[in-house]
């Protein structure tokens, strides 16, 4: 069964280095819909990427800030990325030789689809 | 807060679900509705009144699984308006127990899973070997039950003479 997130998951997963992508509800940190490499455990990458994307938001907003646009954690051995709109985080997991830009720029052009 | 349990063993793999997963209540129990461990109770009663009703929906939960689904559902969840509560079964060598977690805006459904079936392999892998005991009688599984309260709650226990156990510490 298709879902709407497939084209932008096809889109993401396309990118050099990246090892997955997630479309997770923000609330209940549930995977939506997942694209991802052998031997990444989306569900556990989802419930914890969308618990972070959360308290960064709500640090955000605390703060004064206003909407969280992007989100990057860099760690040892690559980085996650999400974006979120609507309850519903994009999130990306990439290797340390992924180009970022690119993945921020096609993330950013997703999250329109986050509906 | 600290995790309270009947069972030296539960101790370390609850804290560490409850550290983790930031959830208000968590419950560790048999499937005849002794407890073993918990967080976040301050009554006896309410710890009693949560195994009961645990052991009773994981009863019937597991028995329209089968009905349904040729096997028992292992997983359930509900969602209120500002606490959602999350029913599992870990599953050992020795046995099954049934472990229940009610949580807020703290947590997640998708995080307690996730810790969750971490708590289930440590609980796995440090579960001792069922003792061998008499069968479970009516008398002996009250007797286990006031004396699993009392080690949580920091109680004597009853006398096996069949004294009153106490059920409630003051509201």
């Amino acid at each position: 069964m298709s879902s709407p997130f497939e084209d932008v998951l096809a889109t993401l997963i396309r990118q050099r280095g990246v090892l997955g992508c997630i479309v997770v509800g923000e609330s209940d940190g549930i995977v939506v819909d997942a694209n991802v490499q052998v031997g990444v455990a989306e569900a556990v990458v989802a419930a914890l990427a969308a618990a972070l994307f959360r308290r960064a938001r709500l640090s955000s907003q605390s703060a004064g800030l206003g909407r969280v646009t992007f989100l990057q954690l860099e760690a040892e051995k690559g980085h996650v990325c999400a974006v979120g709109r609507e309850g519903l985080v994009l999130v990306t997991l990439a290797e340390p030789r992924a180009h970022i830009g690119l993945i921020r720029g096609a993330m950013l052009q997703s999250v329109e689809a986050l509906t | 807060m600290r995790t309270h349990a009947a069972e030296p063993w539960v101790e370390a793999p609850l804290q560490r679900f409850v550290d983790d997963a930031r959830v208000l209540f968590a419950l560790l129990l048999h499937p005849s509705g002794q407890v073993l461990g918990q967080f976040g109770f301050t009554r006896a009663v309410d710890v009693m009144a949560a195994c009961a009703l645990a052991a009773g929906i994981h009863a019937s939960a597991g028995q329209l699984g089968r009905e349904l689904d040729g096997q028992p559902f292992r997983e359930l969840y509900h969602a209120g308006r500002d606490r959602q509560i999350f029913i599992g079964e870990v599953r050992t060598a020795r046995e099954s127990f049934i472990f229940l977690t009610a949580f807020g805006d703290e947590s997640s459904l998708g995080l307690v899973r996730v810790f969750f079936a971490e708590m289930s392999t440590r609980l796995a892998q440090v579960v001792p070997p069922k003792a061998d005991g008499p069968p479970l009688a009516a008398a002996s599984l009250e007797r286990d039950l006031a004396r699993s309260l009392a080690a949580l709650f920091g109680r004597a226990p009853t006398p096996p003479d069949g004294g009153a156990a106490p059920a409630s510490s003051p509201s």
